[in-house]
Order: C-alpha cells, then structure tokens, then sequence
C-alpha cells in the first residue's frame, strides 16, 4: 500500500456562510451546501450556478461551485467556472487555490504551481492551503527536501496563529502528516490536528476523508472504515469516500472491492485515483485489456499522473511488452525522479503474479531511488525472504519498520524471524528442513525422505531441475505460517511455494487428521517445479491444476477428491469456464469456489492428458515461459481454441459425472418442505434406490441403531451410486464398521483399502485399517497402512512402536530403524526402553556400531536393564568373531 | 536414576535401621463424587485401575487394599466414599500397620478451593485438607505416601508437607479447577511398562509422578490445548513442591525410593548366603555405583574416553549379572 498522492479539498463553504450571511439568500445557499453534502451534486451545481451567475463576486459561491463540478469529474466546467470568477475579479485571489487543484487533477501542474503562488501571493483566505499545494508539488516532483522544508513551516504557523479555520488546520495536518515520513511520531500529531478540523468545521468532509485516508496507509482497516462509513452516511455517493472504502475492502481481500470503487466511478467517471485503483485490481484478475482501456483514461485527464503511468508500466512488465515498459519507467522517473512507488507498485504487481526474484530487484530500485521509501524496502525485505536470502531480507524488514512502525505486515514478519531463529535446519542433498526444534528430530525423519523423493521424480517427469537447496518450512502455529506467507493471520491455505522457499503448516499445526501434509508438501513441491519451468509466468490455475494432480500420481488417496458439492455446483452452472478459472483462485464470488476451482483445475490437467498426453504439461510451461497467453498456448501446444476447449471441457466433465449426478437428489431443508426425523429420512431411502444422500443418511442411521443386516444393502447400493465419494461419512466407512462389528474383518479390511485408497488422509480409517490387517496376519499390509498414516500424523508414538514391530517381523530392518529413531524423537517416558529398541533394530539392520552406541546409551540411563546388557554382550561377542 | 535410587538406599539404611521382614504396603483408594456419568466413569476406571494393578502387578494382598467410591455397588467389597468411612478406613489401616509400613492414600475425583479451604468432593460432607492432615497424625511412625489426583489439589500440599511424607497433588494450586487427567496416567504408570525408566522391574513413585506428568503434557500438545493442570510432588517436607522433582537438589529423594510392592524397609537389597553369589551382588552393586559416578563427570570427560569408559563398565557389569542369573538358575534359593 503506497502513500500515492494526497490531494487536498478544503471546504470552506461554512466559513463563507458568514460573509454570504449579509449578501446572498441564506436560504439559496444552505440548500445548495445541504444538496452537496448530501451527494445531490446536479441540485447543488444548479444551485452555485444560479447563485454565481447571479453573484459573480462571491468567492465561496465560486469555490464551491468549483469544488462540486470537480468532484463529479466535470473538470471542464469547473476550469470554466473559476475562469469565470477570475475574469470578474481579476484583483480577488479566492479562487486561485481552488483553481490549481482542478488544474493539477487534469495534470496541468505549471498552471497549477502558478494558481497557487498567485493565491498565497495574494493572502486568499485559502492561502494555507495554496502554500501546501506548492509544496506537494515540489514533493511530487522529486524536490524532497524543498517540499519538506516547506512542510515545516507549517508547524510553526499551528504554533504561533491564535486560531485557524477549518481548513487551514487541514492544511497543517497534511502538512504534518508528510513529515511523518521521516519522523513516524508526527502521524499522531497530523491525525491530531484533522481531528481538530474536523471540531471547527463538522462539515469539512475533506478532513474526515483524510482521516480515513491516513489510517489506511497505516494499516488500520477498521478505524479507516468508520471515517469513510461517517462520510457515506450522510453522501451515500460520495465518491472519494468510497474508493476509501474499496480500498478497505481489498485490504482485508473483500471481493467488494469492485463493486465499490464501481460505484465511485458512477458519481465520478474521470476520478484518475479511482481508475488507476480499478485498474489495480483489474491487474490481480489478470484483464490486462480493461486495465488499460481505465489506465488510458485516466492519463487522458492527467497525463502526468504517477501512479496510472506506474500501473500502466506493471501491465507493459507482465505483457512482456519491454520497449513500452521501458519508456514508460523513463518518462515516469523525469517527471519525479524520486518517485519510489513506481518500483514499489512494480514489486507488488511481481510478487502477486509469483515473480519474486523480480519483485526483489524492484524493490531494489525502490529504495534506490527513495531512501524514505519505507514501503519498498518492506517488499524488498519480504521478497527477499521469498527467495531464501533470510539475512538481507531480515535487516531490509528492520530498516522498513524503523520507518514504518505502523506496518503490521512488516512487524509481525520480524516476531515470525524471531520465532524461526529458534528453530531447527536439517539439511539434506537438495533440502533444508526448516522445522520447530521440538518436532525436528520426528518430523524431519519423514519429511527429508518425501523431499528427495518428490524432487526426483518430478525432475525426471518434467526434465526440469529446480535450483537447490529449496528450503521447506513447517510452522506448529497456523498463524506463523500466514504470517510467512502474506504478513497476516488469517490464510486458509495449507501451505505455499514461492519457488525456492516452501512454507506449509506442520502437521501439528492443525487438528489430527485434518490434512495429510505428505501431500501437501508434495503439491507445493510441484509448484517449485512449475512455477521454475515457466519462470514463474504459469497462470495460477494451471499450476494449481497440475499440482494437485502431481499428488495424485505420487501416493494412491492423495489429491483433492471429488466431492457432491462440486458436482452440485457444476450442475447449477456455478463452475467457471477454463478460460476464467483464474478468477476462482484469485477473487472467488463465494465460499466454495476456492476449493472447487483446485478440484476442477485439476481435472483439467486429466482431460489434457487424456487427449495429449503428459508432455503437453512441459510444454506448456515452456510456452509460458516464452511470454505466450493463453490462447496461444492453447493453440500452440493444444491445437485448439480456447472457447472450444471450454465447450469440449463440459462435455468431458458431462460424460464423466452424468451418471453420479443423477443420484444426487436435492435435499430439502426442515422448514422448507423437509424432514429429518428419523422414519423420514429411512422413508426417503425406501422410495428412492437411486438419492445417494437418501441411502448414506439412511444407512448411518441404522448403523448407530447397530441394526447391522439392514444396514447393510444400504450402503452397498449407496456405494455403488458414487463409488468415488471417500469424504468423512462415505458408505466404505459405514460398511468397515458393520463388518468390523459382525467380526467379518476381511470384509472390513477391504472396505477400509478402498477408502484409503480414495483418501489417504483419512487417519482413523488407516490405523483400524492397520490393527485389522494385523490382526489377520497379513503384516506387510498392516505395516502399510501405518507408513502412510505418518503422512497425516507422524507423532504418535505407538504408531511408529508397532510399524517398527511390523518391520522387524517383516524383516524390512531400515524402516525399523526409522521408526525406533521416530520413537525416540518423540521423547519418550521410557527412553532406556526406546534406546534398547533402536539398537535392536540397529542390530537387525547389520549396523553394529549404531547399536553399540545405541545400547550404551540405555545403559547410561538404567545400568540394571538386563535386556541392554545382554544386547551388549552379544555384540561385543559378534564383533570379537568376526 | 541410578545415583539418586543409591542416596534414596542410604537414606533408607540410616533412617531405618535393621530392615524388618513384617513391613507391608497399605493401599486405601478413595474416589470421590463423580457429579455427571462421564466423570463416574473415569473415575471408576482410574480406581480400578489402580487397585487391578496393586493386586495383580504389584501383588499386595486384598486385605491390605481399601477402596471407598460412591457407589460401592459397582466393586464388591467397597465401601461407600464418605467422610465417616474415610475415617473409620484410615484408623483401621493404622491400627494394623507396622510401625514402619507404607501407607498409600490416593484421592480420585473433583476437588476445589472456594473460600480459602481446599476440599475433595465426597458423597455427603466434603473433605478438606485440614481434615485430612488430622487422619494422618495416626500415623506417627509409617511412610506416608499421599496423593491427591483430584482437580484444585495443589492447596493440600503445604497442609498435608511434612516428615516421612511424599505428597502429590495433580494440580499447582487450588486455581487450577478444570477437570484432570493426571490422575489416568498416574494410575497407569502402575498397570503398565512404560513408566519403569531405570529398568530395575519396578516402578517408584517418583517414576510413577514422572511418567504422569510428562504424559499429561504430552496429551495436551497433541491435542494443540493449553495445559491447564500442572501436578506437584513434595518429599522433602519443606511444603513446597516440585513441578520437576530432582533427587540430586530437592524433592525426588524419597519418592524414588518408594514402591508399592515394597516398602522402603525393604528397599534395601538383601545379599544372598551364597559367598560367591553375594561377591557377584556386591560386584555388581559396585558397577552400577561406578556407572553413575562415571554418567556425574560426563561434562568433564573427552567423549571418547567417557565412551569407552562406560562402555568396559557396562559390559564388565552385563558379564557379571549374566553370571549372577546363571548361579541363580542353576541353584535357586
């Protein structure tokens, strides 16, 4: 969030009421300043007009004739009106000050500068203000230090005046409040004195607008949303207080934030702040042509205006469009050489779209061309730890918040290093696992051998190997890992790659069984795969897509599986078409469709395949790489359009799911037309063999009633309707427990395979699955079902106790090894006995030194433990025979 | 473990005198009101437990076992957990047990701390901490092993502190008011194998405390809540307890000499009549003793000179022990 420019409207329409007192129709008047503050802008105007016409010597008639057209974007007439009053008034500076801000918002700056000497020349009334446009302009123009020394005698003029109005105290805050760039402290004192504005003049809409302008850029969402929310009150249409309020919204990543500075471009359509806002969200759904056709019409009104030519760069950057992105850079810097928020908006543009290394290298210049860039050096600094460079990232963070204390992002990324300073690297071949140093020891066991794994397969899948080490986070506090990931709490992600760095919530982060982080880190690894293939230009919905159906490809039950709710919402017609499926990710329009757009996309990537087979993928990457759109690439590496992918998509999607749609029945709700009693619900079954919501309800019913035998077609038949269905109350579930009850354990074994098979991160299923198999015998299937509960929870240590047992049994004496060092990682009441294991399993796996150490180390603890002395003995007999 | 159960040994020779063969273990198990059918239950199943485990595992006799509940119908040969019963339960143990006997009292159940006086809820009236320093003066010359598993507990601590007492409150004060699970893994450090830390085939106190207490954290962090009960043992009789009982510097000493199945008279380890066998016994008493001095001095040793150190030690101790079960299974006393 940058500070961009400020632009300051004082209204002095109360102050003028007392010299119109003796003059104009107070009535007339008040109704016009009545109509404006109500946002009845043509009723106000009309009023001034008449009024102006009328009286063409009143100042604050004209300046607030003036200050409405201006507000609705009529800048010409507004040019016109105060040209109007000059020419009537050719001794009067009232409307020079009034005049230059018009000017200025049609980018007229030479004309503006000239506007306010003349109204600060002439002593206007406003002339404060005039002396605080000169100086924005110096400011904006890359005279820093001119502008600040300006700035300052502001402070001196608070000081020393006796009372001053309403307006020019506004002109003081703001003066103050860029002062606060250099000196954070004077923030207080400029919110301190638009507060004192706002007493003088509860009218000066201006002020509370700037109010609501400041808490924003110190991140203060809520305190910003009731400044605007007081305005909107009374002017539902105001429109600077709404952008003010789209604003909020997209702060706290509200898709309302289009709808409301939509609302601000109806009241005024060549609002350049307003369309260069738009345009910026425009850029995040990736519209790069609307973006344009708004940035295009603002630099039509102000062709000078930073932020629009800084937009307009960052589109020319992500088009690929170097020559145009070079002009625009250079014609951005000669008009304020020290306009650091060019680099800054670049930066943030590169890190949404995943370009982190180029997000560092604008941050870079950023803070090269502003050293009181604050926000750059934050980007810089975050961005840095994005791609691994921890120390410079960290000090960049410091000299940002040193700046910027009020930047959250900033300082709960600085307690979060803190945090990581405590914990442990394991480092591998091409790893560095970055985890808590209470779970290290465990986790790291599992995750170091998944890395390498993932790595190697991937590589040799898509001929493509990522630059090492990649270092992999895990976060026990959910909140730490959305603080690493975008500064707040709050993320509903599991885990995210920024390419060479992986973060992800450790398994402990969240409840047992609710995410498999095997899997999880397996997708983000893709994503280090993709997004280096691609160079990091892989649109997000195909690097989603693939990723979840890398998962699939590594472990059976891994991958989003398919859900009702998806089939539902495809049948609503509430899927979006490939060529839109971005938006899902990027602004969802409701709850589900986050979840559902992963699902989909990666069903996406399986009809691709289908059709063109796996290298399609690289090449599609590459194709990315190379600057290509997606149309191209779809026709380049698909041979096909992609509207008529779309077309062909739905029908895969059709042909796929039509039978399973046709079982789901809708369920109708208690209170509309529903019942969930009991004889309802079991009704509802008997009717209709073919409502799988009917049949599953039905039969978990009977199941808790233990009515077993009639249970049990039930769910077969349910089954059979949606054979794909493994979520938390499948029909494999209910069929394992029947035929576990009965004692029909090979029933229930099979059932438990295919729904593990489905979902593999269903916890509770894999350990009944285990003790079953135990149980009959079959010990290579029980010790698998266990090695792949690990990757939902590996810290409880019975599980890794009886896998070690199982492998031992099976003889697989390196994964014994695994598990009794896992035991012993997960600390142990009983560690002479978790030593004595691992040594035995040491034994077992012909390393005989490990378990001479290991046995010492039981011995040291419990000198008497009969069972270590013998282990000793027996190896020291083994080492004397050899 | 092993140089603290020494010192515990030595206290144990100098503090007795001539170990007596009539010592026994008195085991009285009192579970409170359970209020709602969960807690019944667990309650039920903690007690259990415990008296399952002290029968079977740590075969103390049923006559030496005393259990009061609130609904004695459950157990045969219980009684009904009110504060007469308590009472008359506890002058009939101490009308029976020998001088230097082991009393263990255990609480299960809900207690509280309201207006200053620290109580464990019984059918009828409740029971306070005063009220049960009073019982315990009838036991002038006994060990007392007192441990109070309920919630808000950690107000009887400094009550019931004193000499000859090892004192275990489930909770650090009587603030402490949720319900706990300390008392689950205390009972079951006795019904199970994972508390016997220094593998001597028994289980102390202090081990009994400390598998507790580390289980009881660890069935919070798994289940990603905050700890809300943080249990106490004192044996020194300073009133106050340990949260990490350490032998060497504080509270421990005692405790770790304490074990149901034995009382501490008989902690000390008898020599057989056999010469040669009670040279191997004195050897090995030897090898464990250095052990531990070594395992005190590992800071000031080079590691490999510690290693091989301890690894001649602990393999001249495994030949010895070897030998000591061979003699004994060829010629069982």
């Amino acid at each position: 969030m940058s500070i961009g420019r400020v632009r300051v409207f004082v209204v002095a329409l109360t102050a003028s009421l007392v010299v119109f007192s003796g003059t104009y129709a107070q009535d007339e008047l008040a109704t016009a300043r009545t109509a404006y503050l109500e946002g009845r802008y043509d009723d106000a105007i009309d009023g001034l007009t008449r009024l102006a016409r009328r009286q063409p010597a009143a100042s604050d008639v004209g300046r607030a004739l003036v200050r409405a057209l201006a507000e609705v974007g009529r800048y010409d007439e507004a040019n016109n009106a105060a040209e109007r009053f000059i020419a009537a008034n050719p001794d009067s500076p009232e409307l020079w000050t009034s005049f230059g801000r018009v000017l200025l918002l049609q980018g007229a700056r030479a004309k503006a500068r000239d506007a306010f000497a003349r109204a600060v020349a002439g002593r206007a009334s406003d002339a404060l203000t005039g002396k605080l446009e000169l100086g924005l302009l110096l400011y904006h123009s890359g005279d820093v230090a001119a502008a600040m020394r300006t700035f300052d005698s502001f402070i001196d003029t608070y000081n020393q005046s006796r009372s001053l109005s309403s307006g020019d105290l506004t002109a003081v805050a703001t003066a103050v409040r860029y002062l606060g760039i250099a000196n954070s402290d004077l923030f207080h004192d400029a919110l301190r004195t638009y507060d004192e504005a706002i007493a003088a003049d509860p009218d000066n809409v201006e002020a509370r607008l700037l109010v609501g302008n400041l808490f924003l850029d110190k991140y203060n969402g809520s305190d910003a949303r009731e400044a605007y929310d007081a305005i909107l009150e009374r002017n539902g249409d105001h429109p600077d207080a709404l952008l003010g309020l789209a604003r909020v919204r997209r702060f706290g990543g509200s898709p309302e934030a289009m709808t409301l500075v939509n609302r601000s471009l109806e009241t005024n359509p060549n609002s350049t702040q307003a369309r260069v806002f738009r345009a910026t969200l425009l850029v995040e759904l990736e519209d790069f042509d609307r973006a344009t056709q708004d940035i295009d019409h603002a630099l039509g009104i102000d062709p000078t205006d930073l932020d629009a030519l800084a937009v307009r760069a960052a589109v020319q950057f992500l088009r690929n469009e170097r020559p145009a992105f070079d002009r625009t850079t250079t014609h951005v810097l000669e008009l304020n050489p020290r306009f650091g928020g060019l680099f800054v908006t670049l930066a943030e543009v590169s890190a949404r779209n995943r370009l982190y290394q180029e997000a560092v290298g604008f941050g870079t210049r950023a803070v090269q061309v502003d050293s009181l860039s604050w926000r750059g050096y934050a980007v810089l600094g975050t961005n840095q730890l994005r791609v691994g460079n921890m120390g410079a990232g960290r000090a960049n963070l410091e000299i940002a918040f040193q700046g910027d204390p009020f930047d959250a992002w900033t300082k709960n990324t600085l307690d979060l290093l803190d945090e990581l300073d405590r914990f442990t690297t394991v480092p591998t071949e091409r790893f560095h696992i970055v985890s808590d140093r209470n779970e290290s020891d465990a986790l790291s066991l599992y995750m170091t051998e998944l890395a390498e794994e993932a790595y190697a397969r991937l590589a040799n899948r898509y001929g493509f190997r990522p630059h090492t080490p990649i270092r992999v986070e895990a976060f026990t506090r959910h909140a730490d890992f959305s603080v690493r990931t975008i500064g707040l709490v709050g993320l509903g992600a599991l885990g995210v790659s920024f390419g060479p760095v992986v973060a992800m919530d450790s398994p402990s982060a969240r409840d047992i069984g609710s995410f498999n982080w095997g899997s999880t880190l397996w997708h983000e690894l893709a994503h280090t795969f993709h997004l280096g293939l691609s160079e990091h230009r892989v649109p997000r919905w195909l690097s989603e897509g693939l990723a979840v159906f890398e998962e699939r490809q590594a472990r059976d039950g891994w991958g989003d599986a398919l859900d009702p709710g998806f089939l539902l919402a495809f049948r609503d017609g509430r899927l979006l078409p490939v060529s839109e499926l971005n938006n899902g990710f990027v602004r969802p329009t409701f709850p589900e469709q986050l979840g559902y757009s992963y699902y989909q996309a990666s069903l996406v990537c399986e009809f691709i395949e289908r059709d063109h087979g796996f290298t399609a993928f690289p090449r599609m990457l590459r194709a990315y790489r190379d600057g290509k759109s997606a149309r191209q690439v779809f026709r380049d590496v698909l041979s096909t359009d992609l509207d008529e992918f779309d077309e062909a998509f739905e029908d895969y999607l059709r042909a796929r799911f039509e039978r399973t749609l046709a079982v789901l029945k809708p369920v109708e709700t208690p209170g509309h037309g529903g019942e969930h009693s009991r004889d309802a619900i079991l009704a509802r079954a008997r009717q209709d063999p073919d409502d799988f919501l009917a049949l599953v309800a039905a039969g978990q019913l009977l199941i808790e009633e233990q009515r077993f035998d009639e249970a049990e077609p039930v769910l077969v038949r349910a089954k059979s309707l949606f054979p794909e269905y493994a979520g938390v109350s499948s029909p494999y579930w209910y069929l394992a427990r029947l035929f576990r009850e009965r004692g029909e354990l090979d029933r229930a074994a099979r059932e438990l395979d295919d729904l593990t098979a489905r979902n593999a991160s269903h916890y509770r299923a894999l350990l009944a699955l285990a003790t079953i198999r135990d149980t009959l015998g079959a010990t290579a299937d029980a010790a698998d079902a266990l090695e792949r509960s690990i990757y939902v929870y590996p810290f409880d240590a019975d599980v890794h106790r009886r896998l070690a047992e199982l492998s031992a049994e099976l003889g697989t004496w390196s994964r014994a090894v695994r598990e009794r060092r896992a035991v012993l990682a997960l600390d142990p009441v009983d560690r002479a006995e978790a030593q004595y294991q691992l040594a035995r399993a040491y034994m077992g796996a012909g390393d005989r030194e490990n378990a001479r150490h290991t046995v010492l180390r039981a011995l040291e603890i419990a000198p008497g433990f009969e069972a270590a002395q013998d282990l000793l003995l027996e190896i020291h007999d083994a080492r004397s025979n050899r | 473990m092993t140089r603290h159960c020494m010192r515990a040994w030595l206290v144990a020779l100098l503090s007795l005198g001539p170990a007596s063969g009539e010592a026994q273990t008195y085991l009285l198990v009192v579970s409170g009101i359970g209020g709602e059918a969960q807690y019944r239950a667990s309650f039920d199943e903690w007690s259990t437990t415990l008296l399952t485990a002290a029968q079977d595992r740590l075969k103390l006799p049923a006559d030496h076992i005393v259990y009061l509940c609130e609904d004695p119908d459950v157990v045969a040969g219980s009684r009904k957990s009110t504060k007469a019963n308590l009472d008359a339960a506890v002058m009939e143990i101490a009308s029976r047990a020998e001088p230097d006997a082991l009393v263990v009292i255990v609480f299960i159940g809900h207690g509280s701390a309201v207006g200053g006086s620290a109580r464990i809820n019984l059918p009828g009236p409740d029971v306070s901490a005063e009220d049960i320093a009073a019982l315990l003066t009838r036991f002038p010359t006994q060990q007392l092993v007192v441990a109070n598993l309920a919630s808000a507990s950690g107000d009887f601590l400094p009550v019931l502190s004193g000499s000859r007492r090892t004192i275990i409150t489930a909770t650090r004060s009587g603030r402490e008011r949720y319900e706990t699970v300390f008392a689950s893994f205390f009972v079951r450090a006795f019904a199970s194998d994972g508390a016997d830390t220094d593998k001597n085939e028994r289980v102390s106190v202090l081990e009994a405390f400390e598998f507790a207490r580390r289980e009881v954290n660890r069935h919070y962090d798994t289940g990603n809540r905050l700890v809300t009960e943080h249990a106490l043992l004192d044996d020194n009789g300073d009133s106050k307890g340990s949260t990490e009982p350490d032998p060497r510097t504080g509270d421990g000493a005692i405790a770790a000499s304490l074990f149901l199945d034995n009382p501490l008279a008989a902690a000390v380890a008898t020599l057989p009549d056999d010469p040669e066998l009670r040279a191997l016994y004195q050897a090995r008493q030897r090898l464990e003793q250095a052990i531990a001095t070594l395992r005190a001095r590992k800071d000031e040793l080079a590691p490999d000179i510690y290693e091989s150190e301890l690894e001649r030690l602990a393999l001249e101790l495994a030949r010895t022990s070897r030998t000591i079960r061979e003699r004994e299974t060829r010629n069982p006393e």
